[in-house]
Parts: C-alpha cells; structure tokens; sequence
C-alpha cells in the first residue's frame, strides 16, 4: 500500500508541475494528463496491465510497462536532443552577430589617429 | 599572384580573404599571419574564444580578427569568418588552419586553379602534394575519413579533410555550415553536390610538427564527427 501512495503522489506532483508550465501546447498537456490518469490506474490496479499486456501480446503487465517506458524514455531523449540542437544553433547565430559587431582590423584608424578600437565583449 | 596587390582597384580591395579560424593558438598564429601577409593576403582571423592572447597575436601580425565571445567550434569559427570576407568585398574565400601546417605559397596554386578552371572550390589536397612527416595511424586515418566522406557525399575526392580550400565568393554565399565542430569538413564536401557547385583539387603541402600535432584531433575525434553527420541527417 504505501508504494501505491507514492506512486499516486509523484504521478500527481508531476502533473501539477507540468500544468504550471504554459509553454506546452494543449495537445502535450492532454496526452500527458491521459498518460498520469494510466498510470495511477494500473497503479492501484495491475491486474488490469496484465489483461491489456494479453490484448497486445506480452506476457505480463510488467513487461507491457517496461516496454512502454523504453519508448517513451526514447522519444523523450530523440526530443531533447532535437531541442538542444536548436539551442545550440541559437547560441551559435548570437555568437556570431555578436562577434561580426566587433571586427577589428588593423588598418583602419578612427579620425583621431589612433586603430580601430574594439567595442565588442572579451 | 597575390589576392591583395593583384587588384585593378588597389591594395584595399580585397580580391582574396585567408579566414583562419583560430582556437588558443597564441604561439601559431603570428607566425601564420605574416606568412599570409607576406604573400599579400588579406587574413580574417576568427578567434573562437580563446583563453590566451590569440587575438593580440594576430593584430599585432596584422589579421583582422574577429572573436566568438564563447567558443563554439572551428565550423562555426569558419562560417563566421567567411561571412566577414564577404562584406570585405573577397571576390575568393580562402580556409587555412591556425596551426601552421599549410603553407602559404600553395594558395596562390588554388586561386589559379579557381580562375583557370572555372570551378566554384579548389580543395587542397595532401595525397596530391605532400604530407610531410605525417605519421601512420593519420594516413591510415585520413584515408578512411575520405572514403567515408566520398560514400556519403558522392564526390570523389583524394582528401576530403584539408583545412585548405579556396571558393569563390559565390559559392561561399552558397556554403552554409551548420556543423559547428569538426564535422564541417565533410558537410562542405556534401554541399558541393547538392548544390552543384563545381570543385577541382590541388595538390598542397601539409606540415605535421611536433605543436600541430598536439593541437591537431585525436582519433577518437572521428567517432564523434561521425556521430554528427548521422545526426545532422535526421535534423
């Protein structure tokens, strides 16, 4: 039984977490309530994996969820570095805005005399 | 020829840029800029974040430079600076590593290829020329790293993997790439033929010295600039 509290607990908390967050469209928050209320359902009642592991053909409901959990961790990891990807393509256009801003050459020189100084951040 | 001296206009017209992308090469780089400047060639040094005093280095050698405020890899260092050759006016592009392990004399042999042949890039090439004193374990290397490079881009090339090639300025508009580390050498050689950009090869001269070598990539490199091709596939 306390197993089952924590389980329900961490399903919730994970849920209330994400509902705090705005940024995902209405499709993600739906699927990922559905994927909660699942989970919190074979929770309390695992038999009931079992049956739905027979309808697919796996043996046990345990077997059922790990492999559902290898997919989702994939998909998951696919989606993350997809994003990562996109930042780091982000960081890079900055990077290079920020540095073309800064050329420095040595030949030019400002009315004053002096080279060119750079303004941009070292 | 020179890129600087050659021109119609004078010497400020640049009708050549050397972008050296430069990462903590502050013991190479001098030397690497006023060997450029010695053959008249206009140098855009990109300093890729550097720790030391890579970019004093190379102004006081008489490099434009340019500075990534964080380091983001020698692709990223290479677009960077090829962009900048262009609003320089650069009528050729020319990618010639911080290291010192090319020589400046072969450029000349490029931007007469480029001219003569009508190509949009000269690739230099180290099977061609010469690799002097390069070790073993880096032919064998280097020669599957072609190989590879040759299967997935269908262009056939000698050296796929030579930081020394020469575009014009309308393939460099061309060009774009978005591999920012080491991966961009194979990258361009695929963008060659998607956008059907004509190439020739020249043979070059590259030095391997004992500080090259410490500086240059490791085999192990290989795995991950293989792991960012197949992932740049899918993106």
């Amino acid at each position: 039984m306390p197993i089952q509290l924590l389980l329900t607990l961490g399903l919730l908390a994970s849920l209330w977490y994400a509902s705090t967050q705005r940024v995902a469209p209405r499709a993600a928050t739906l699927a990922f309530t559905a994927i909660v209320a699942v989970g919190i359902y074979f929770v309390w009642l695992p038999d009931h994996a079992t049956v739905v592991a027979g309808w697919l053909g796996v043996g046990r409901g345990t077997d059922l969820l790990i492999y559902l959990w290898i997919l989702i961790t994939l998909f998951v990891g696919v989606n993350l570095h997809l994003k990562i990807q996109a930042v780091r393509e982000n960081i890079t256009e900055l990077t290079r805005a920020v540095a073309l801003a800064s050329a420095r050459d040595p030949e030019e020189r400002h009315p004053g005399g002096g080279a060119a100084q750079d303004e941009g951040p070292e | 020829m020179t890129s600087v001296a050659d021109s119609p206009t004078g010497p400020r017209v640049a009708i050549a840029v050397v972008v050296v992308p430069a990462f903590n090469e502050e013991r190479a780089i001098g030397d690497v800029v006023r060997g450029l400047r010695a053959h008249g060639h206009r140098v855009v040094v990109v300093d890729d974040g550097s720790s030391d005093g890579t970019r004093e280095e190379a102004l006081r050698a008489g490099a434009v430079t340019i500075r990534h405020p964080v380091n983001r890899g020698q692709g990223a260092a290479l677009q960077t600076g090829i962009l900048h050759g262009l609003r320089l006016g650069a009528r050729y592009l020319v990618t010639f590593d911080a290291d010192g392990q090319h020589e400046a004399g072969d450029i000349d042999a490029l931007l007469r290829s480029l001219e003569e042949s009508g190509a949009d890039v000269a690739l230099g090439s180290r099977f061609l020329g010469q690799a002097r004193d390069i070790g073993r374990g880096r032919r064998i290397l280097l020669r599957c790293a072609t190989v590879f490079t040759n299967w997935t881009s269908g262009v056939r090339l000698t050296d796929a993997h030579n930081g020394l090639r020469a575009m014009t300025a309308e393939a460099a508009r061309v060009i774009r790439i978005r591999q920012d580390g080491m991966a961009h050498a194979s990258e361009i050689v695929q963008q060659l033929r998607a956008h059907g950009l004509r190439h020739v090869e020249v043979p070059v001269t590259v030095y391997y010295t004992a500080y090259s070598r410490s500086k240059g990539q490791s085999g192990f490199a290989a795995l991950s600039v293989l792991y960012n091709l197949l992932v740049g596939r899918i993106r």
